[in-house]
Order: structure tokens, then C-alpha cells, then sequence
């Protein structure tokens, strides 16, 4: 890393911008009487990739969206480059891209459209040096032949590599991603693993990850986070999960499949 | 309890909807295409349907009034009868039903797909509001094309009254009577009082329906709930309005 | 299909919109879109009954302006009318309110006016002609009807008497005739006696009729008798004006036939009249020897000259006077 780990880098100009960081601070969160969030509390440096993991429910989502402002939190605060998530201003000052879990591509525009929408609706260059950032982006993503489809006509894969295509073209300071490997071939995962990383790598721009991916976690983070039943009970670099203390982190990362003695009839028990 | 608490804070979001889409009035030449898109959805691919119901409707309301009217000799007032009921009420009720089945289940659908599949979500990332992009256009189509299907469809319906009073056996009013008895009691207010109200009955319904849509949560499943919701609550706001809106024009 | 064409027909739509909409303003307005068409007239009523704005003015059947407004001024009704600019009243035309239906619907009618008559300035008030209004003619119309009943009445009572004391016109001439039958029948078989003769050219008449000179002096006599036929119809004027008299039992005429005295003159006088005819048959007298007798015809030929010259000399007097000369010669 030759560049001060506090610059983001623009993939496209080449521009430099400050990295900024994310902090939570005691965040709790409920919807009704179900507390899905228990006091919260970590810090996410300018400029590395930060992986959330935890099983399928312990609220891995829900503190994403926190970050970007689409949930409000019941208790504690979130903030990115110093500034309340929950805001509206922030997203002004602040560009973050969500690359969702499904995609959420903008299904009744075509992938050139989806990857235009931001630049467009934001008024920044004119047409030319648009498609010239699109295709960029495509490139990047290897893409280029898929610019004229539409997101039904597109495999799960490419949808997730158009997603992220997207949140490219925003020339983001803050990356999230929400499960990106999931529902995708181990080949499929570990190439999207590998856009990620280089990306950051590129760029510096700061990443947080979601995923319940072992590999993905322990190749490219920075540091890990795990969460479960809306606690976070690890926090440390990847090295720390070769031999995790918490016989229940233990559990989640190297399950043993015990067919003599199954789960769901401990839980019985 | 609970249900009045939902119905206050659909109101209540409805409410806000507008003034939001109104403070994004200002970026409407920017989204000239998305606009005009919404016009044509809203307007012109509307129109047939509109054209065939209220010519039938107009039809029919010559049929039945001059079937009442024979005995006791007040035939030649159908026009007055069919042009008046048109203008005043049936058009723009008409055409806020129409909207609100062909064109608001199809706003809800969309929009609730969107939720559902977290597109509105990513609009929010991108800073993109999703009323500026997704609500304005459709309202501002809304008050552009409504009042234009009103007027075609009470004229549509005067021909519909003119021709079955023509050629009704127990009828047989020639149309220059007809419209000279049309226009004898009505005056342009009566028709402007009905583009008043279908403007109005226009921007709830897809107002309405825009809301319903950006408010759902929950699975796919939802998407249809929504729809059926949005058509329910336009069509007893339609009726609800209707009210309201005669009343404070009279 | 491309934006473009998407632009086009939504753009197109909405100016059909505007299009229709002005359309429909037009019509129910009238034209009022353009307030200053047309210049303004005031005429004031007593009531203006059920006129009312927007109504229809027409001159001769023709509508060339309407009501623009109607107001209360004082102690009239005024309407004030928008006549178009083409349309030039005169200002001895004077308007009146007509209706056009049983129903509440009513026009202005304007009269043409005289040619000569100055046109009527913008502003200027028109003179107006109160017309009964339905209620009145209701009224009328009522009361003629009850005359008329009345008068329908005394007619047929008149004519077949009311079935008491009085005998009616018809029945009595009816009487009249039953009674005189046989008289009327006897003079009847004596004329036609009498025709029969001058057919076969028997006695003076019967000259009369093949001789031609004879009938040179009968044309030149029925050309004057003709000259003062016009003469007759004022004659038969004042005699339709006696029967009329007669109809109403006034007059000579009317005593007669209401007259039982005068019904027994009648009779005496067509007895005489039946043996008058009987003399002449038998040759008896002057008429029947004429018409008998040779050398009568003679006679008959000079006093023929004589009326003659009698008619010339009386020049215009006309037929009635000759027919009484000719007749005054044979008596």
C-alpha cells in the first residue's frame, strides 16, 4: 500500500478523495418487542475491508442498513466520516454503495440504464462521458456484452457483478456489500471475493462486508465481526479465527456435521 | 383501534406524499421523459376504455330516462338529463374508477415490487429520492391527462345519449333537439365543475396508490395485498371525495 | 416504439384535451369567449315572466343576438341584449317576450322595424310590447268558449224550435210548403204547358225565338240585361243582407215567414198567381192571346222596338228597369 490508507481513490478519474471511517456506537435496535440489535459498539477504519459474519438472523442486515441510513436505530448511534447515518445530509456528503443481497437491480431499465441512473439523476459529466464511465465500470466486471440486457435475462452471478458494477459508477467512499456470495458456485464466489479485494486494493476504498462466507472472511478482511443473536461476540483480525475461544464461534465457523447426534434434536432436548 | 390508528397514518403519509412530491416540482423538465411516459400511461392507453364505457354509460342513461320520461311526457329533457349526469358526475367518476383499476393497481404493482425487491432501498443509497422519481411524474401526469379523459369521456357520453335517442322506437328525440336541450340547462360551469372533479379524484387516486405501494413490507405475497388494498381504498376515496367536492363547488 | 413517437401522441392528446374543451366552452356559452362581440340593447317590461339570461333574441324567426343579462331597474324589469353586429335594428322595431314552449322557454322577438326608420345605437333601449301572458290567454280563451256555447245554442234553438210553444224556421217553411203543394204542383204543369209551346214554335215566343232579326234585338237586349247584371250582385249584396235580416226575424221578410198572416197572404197570392197561369193557358188576358193570337205577335214586335228604344234611352239604367218596361207593356 504505497497511497496514505486515509485516501480513496476514484476508479475513474483517479482522484483523490478522503476514506472515511464508521463508527457505532451502543446500538440497539427492536421492531416491536423483538430485539434484533443488543448494544453495539465497534469502529470501522478509513480504507479497510471489515467482514460481518453470523448465522442467518442475528441481524447482519439489519445493522448494514443502519449504516446507510435506511433504518433508524432505536437506541445508540451510528456514524460515517463523523456524520449521523440516519440523516438525510450524510448521503450528501458521503457517497456509500450498498450492493445488495439480491441485486435490487432497477428491473425495467436495462443494465446500461441501471449503471447510468446515478450519474444521470445526479447530473455529473454529460452522456458521452457517462457511457464512457459505464462501460468502464462494465469492463472492470467483465460486463461489457451484458450492457443491453435486461436484469431478468441475467444469471444470479451477473446480477451481483452488475450490482456491484453499479455501485462502481458512484465512485463510492464507502462500499457495503450484503451477502455477496451467497446463493453462487464456490468458482462464482471466489472470483467475486477477488473483485472485492481488488478493488480495495485499487482504490482504498473503505469496505464492509456481509457474509456468512468462511473464505471470503478469513482471504480478504482486514478485520472480522461476528454477530450472533444480535450481539457481537468477536471482534479481530482473521488470524484470531483459527482458534476462536468461543466454543459457540468455534461452532458457527468449523460446524461438524454429527449425523449420530444432530442439532435439531439437542435443541429438542 | 389499531385499525383507526392505520387509517390516520395512511392518511396522514398520503398527506405528506403530496407536499414531498410537490417540493419536487422543480425537477420535473428534468424528468420530461419520465413524465411523458407516465402521461401516456396514464392518458392515452387509457383512453379506449374510457371511450367504450362512457359511451355505453351516456347510452344508457338515454335509454332508461327516456323509458321513465315516456309516460309523462318529458322526453325532450333527455339531453338536458344525459348531458348534466355526465358532466357533473358519471364522467370524472368514471374516469377516477377506470384510473384507479387500470392505471393505480398498476402504480401499486410496480411500486410494491420495487419495495419488496429492495430497488426503492437502492434508490435511497444512491440519493435518489424515490418521490422525485417515482411519485412526482405521476402525479404531475395525473393532473395533466385526467381533466383531458374527463372531457372526452362526457362528450363521448353525449353522442352515446344522442344517437340512443335517436334511434329508440319510444324515444326518437333527433339530436339537434337533443343538444338544444342540452345546452338550454347546462352551462360550461357544470362541465368545468366536473373537471374540477376529476382532477381532484385523479391526483388521490394516484396519490393513494403511490403511497400504498411505497409502503409495503414484507414478501412478494405483499404485492398483491397492496394492489387490492390500493384499488379498495381509491374506490371509497373516489366516492368519499365525490362528496366533498360537489358539496364545496356548489 | 421510440420516445419521439411516445412525445408526439401524448403531446397530441393533451391539445385533443384543450380542443374538446374549448369545444364544449363554445357551445354552452354560446360564444361568450369573446365578450365584446356583438353591441347592447336595453329592453325594459313590466315582467319579464320566464326570460331569462341566455335566452335567444330573434328577429323574424332568426336569432341574431341573446339575453346577456336581466336585472331590476326601479320599477321595471330590464334585460340587456347582445345583438350581433350584422343585425341593424330599427328604431321603430319594438320587442316582445314569446314563448317557444309550454315549459319555461321563451325568446325575445324583435320586429324588422320600418326601412327608413334610423338603426339603433349601442346602449339605446328598444320599445316593447307587452303580450299576454299564458295565464291571461287562459282566461280568454275561456270565456270565448262560453259565448260560443251560448250562441250555438240559441242557433239551433232557432233553427228547430226549442220544442215548446215556438215552431222553428224549418219546420214552418216545411208547413209552407206541405200546404201550398197542390198549387205549386198545378203552376208547375202550366209553365211547363207554357214550354212546350214556344219549343214548337208556336205563338209569339216561339217567333221569337226562330225568327232572326227577332233574335239580332234579343242579343243586343241581353248585352244590357248583362251590362247591369253587376247592377244585380249589389242587388243580391242587399239581398243577402235582407236575408240575413230575415235570419235574424227582423224585417218585412222575417214577419212573413214567422207570420202566420202573412203565410195566408202567401197562399191567396200564389192562388192568384195559379189562375193567372190558368188564363194564359186557356188564352184568356193579354199574355195568353199573345201567346196565342197571331196577330198579337205583331203588337209584340213594335212594343219590342219600343222597349228598344226605351233601353236606349234609358241607357244605364239597367235590366230591372227594362225587364219592368217589358213587363209593363204585356200587362
Amino acid at each position: 500500500m504505497a497511497t496514505a490508507p486515509d485516501v480513496t481513490r476514484n476508479p475513474f478519474t483517479q482522484t483523490e478523495s478522503p476514506a472515511v471511517g464508521v463508527t457505532i456506537e451502543n446500538l440497539s435496535k427492536s421492531f416491536g418487542t423483538f430485539e434484533v440489535l443488543k448494544d453495539i459498539s465497534f469502529a470501522v477504519k478509513p480504507g479497510e475491508i471489515f467482514v460481518l459474519m453470523g448465522p442467518s438472523g442475528s441481524g447482519k442486515s439489519v445493522l448494514l442498513k443502519h449504516i446507510v441510513g435506511l433504518e433508524m436505530p432505536t437506541a445508540g448511534k451510528v456514524t460515517v466520516d463523523r456524520r449521523d447515518a440516519a440523516a438525510e445530509e450524510t448521503r450528501e456528503h458521503v457517497r456509500m454503495a450498498l450492493v445488495f443481497q439480491a441485486g435490487a437491480l432497477f428491473n425495467s431499465i436495462s443494465v446500461y440504464d441501471n449503471l447510468a441512473l446515478y450519474p444521470r439523476e445526479h447530473r455529473i459529466g454529460n452522456e458521452a462521458s457517462i457511457r464512457e464511465k459505464v462501460m468502464h465500470a462494465l469492463q472492470i466486471l467483465s460486463l461489457e456484452n451484458a450492457a443491453q440486457k435486461f436484469p431478468s435475462e441475467l444469471s444470479g452471478g451477473m446480477k451481483k457483478r452488475v450490482a456491484i458494477a453499479r455501485a462502481l459508477v458512484m465512485e463510492p467512499q464507502l462500499m457495503l456489500y450484503d451477502e455477496p456470495t451467497s446463493e453462487l458456485d464456490p468458482v462464482m464466489g471466489a472470483t467475486i471475493s477477488e473483485i472485492i479485494a481488488t478493488l480495495k486494493d485499487q482504490y482504498h476504498v473503505t469496505t464492509i462486508v456481509v457474509s456468512h462466507d468462511r473464505d471470503l472472511a478469513l482471504n480478504i478482511a482486514d478485520r472480522v465481526g461476528i454477530l450472533m443473536g444480535g450481539r457481537l461476540v468477536f471482534l479481530g483480525p482473521p488470524s484470531e479465527l483459527h482458534e476462536p475461544k468461543d466454543p459457540k464461534v468455534a461452532d458457527f465457523l468449523h460446524p461438524k456435521i454429527d449425523l449420530q447426534n444432530p442439532r435439531f434434536k439437542q435443541l429438542e432436548t | 383501534m389499531r385499525q383507526l390508528n392505520n387509517i390516520l397514518e395512511g392518511f396522514g403519509s398520503t398527506i405528506l406524499l403530496l407536499f414531498r412530491s410537490i417540493g419536487y416540482l422543480p425537477s420535473l423538465p428534468r424528468q420530461f421523459g419520465r413524465f411523458v411516459e407516465q402521461c401516456y400511461l396514464i392518458g392515452y392507453t387509457t383512453l379506449p376504455i374510457v371511450a367504450i364505457l362512457s359511451f355505453f354509460i351516456g347510452s344508457v342513461l338515454a335509454l332508461q330516462a327516456g323509458y321513465s320520461m315516456q309516460n309523462f311526457g318529458a322526453k325532450q329533457f333527455i339531453g338536458s338529463l344525459v348531458g348534466l349526469s355526465m358532466a357533473r358526475e358519471l364522467g370524472p367518476v368514471m374516469v377516477a374508477i377506470l384510473l384507479a383499476g387500470r392505471v393505480g393497481s398498476a402504480i401499486t404493482a410496480e411500486l410494491a415490487s420495487m419495495k419488496v425487491y429492495q430497488e426503492i432501498d437502492a434508490l435511497v443509497t444512491m440519493n435518489i429520492p424515490p418521490v422525485r422519481m417515482l411519485v412526482m411524474p405521476r402525479l404531475a401526469a395525473a393532473v395533466v391527462m385526467v381533466p383531458v379523459l374527463a372531457i372526452i369521456a362526457n362528450l363521448v357520453g353525449w353522442f352515446g345519449g344522442a344517437i340512443v335517442s335517436k334511434y329508440t322506437n319510444f324515444i326518437s328525440i333527433d339530436p339537434p333537439a337533443y343538444f338544444a336541450a342540452l345546452r338550454r340547462f347546462m352551462e360550461f360551469k357544470d362541465v368545468a365543475n366536473g373537471l374540477i372533479k376529476a382532477e381532484v379524484f385523479g391526483l388521490g387516486v394516484v396519490l393513494v396508490c403511490c403511497n400504498i405501494g411505497l409502503n409495503t413490507r414484507g414478501g412478494p405475497r405483499e404485492i398483491g395485498a397492496s394492489v387490492t388494498r390500493a384499488v379498495v381504498t381509491s374506490l371509497i376515496l373516489i366516492l368519499v371525495l365525490d362528496y366533498f367536492v360537489t358539496k364545496a363547488l356548489m | 416504439m421510440n420516445n419521439f413517437q411516445q412525445t408526439a401522441r401524448v403531446g397530441l392528446f393533451f391539445i385533443l384535451g384543450l380542443a374538446l374543451t374549448w369545444v364544449t366552452f363554445e357551445t354552452l356559452r354560446g360564444g361568450k369567449v369573446f365578450k365584446d362581440q356583438g353591441y347592447n340593447l336595453i329592453a325594459g317590461f313590466e315582467s319579464l315572466k320566464e326570460l331569462k339570461e341566455g335566452d335567444e333574441v330573434r328577429m323574424a324567426g332568426v336569432k341574431i343576438g341573446e339575453v346577456e343579462k336581466t336585472r331590476l331597474a326601479g320599477r321595471r324589469a330590464e334585460a340587456v341584449l347582445r345583438i350581433s353586429h350584422q343585425v341593424k335594428i330599427k328604431s321603430d322595431a319594438s320587442a316582445m317576450i314569446v314563448m317557444a314552449g309550454l315549459i319555461g322557454t321563451n325568446y325575445l322577438s324583435v320586429t324588422l322595424g320600418t326601412e327608413a326608420a334610423p338603426d339603433l345605437p349601442d346602449g339605446a333601449e328598444i320599445t316593447t310590447k307587452t303580450t299576454p301572458d299564458l295565464n291571461s290567454v287562459m282566461t280568454q280563451m275561456g270565456e270565448l268558449g262560453k259565448k260560443l256555447e251560448t250562441a250555438i245554442g240559441d242557433l239551433s234553438s232557432a233553427l228547430s224550435g226549442d220544442g215548446k210553444n215556438e215552431t222553428g224556421i224549418i219546420k214552418k217553411v216545411d208547413q209552407l210548403i206541405t200546404e201550398n203543394r197542390e198549387n205549386i204542383s198545378k203552376a208547375t204543369a202550366n209553365l211547363q204547358e207554357i214550354t212546350t209551346k214556344v219549343n214548337k214554335g208556336e205563338g209569339t215566343l216561339g217567333r221569337l225565338i226562330s225568327d232572326p232579326k227577332m233574335y239580332d234585338e234579343l242579343v243586343s237586349t241581353i248585352a244590357e240585361i248583362k251590362n247591369g247584371a253587376s247592377e244585380a250582385k249589389t242587388f243580391i249584396a242587399n239581398a243577402q243582407k235582407i236575408v240575413d235580416q230575415v235570419k235574424s226575424g227582423q224585417g218585412a221578410i222575417g214577419a212573413l215567414v214567422f207570420d202566420q198572416k202573412a203565410g195566408d197572404d202567401i197562399k191567396v197570392s200564389i192562388a192568384n198567381l195559379r189562375s193567372v197561369s190558368e188564363k194564359i193557358a186557356r188564352g184568356e188576358g193579354s199574355l195568353g192571346k199573345l201567346l196565342s193570337d197571331e196577330s198579337l205577335f205583331r203588337d209584340a214586335q213594335s212594343i219590342m222596338k219600343k222597349a228598344d228604344r226605351a233601353l236606349d234611352g234609358l241607357d244605364d239604367t239597367g235590366p230591372i228597369t227594362a225587364v219592368g218596361v217589358v213587363y209593363g207593356g204585356l200587362f
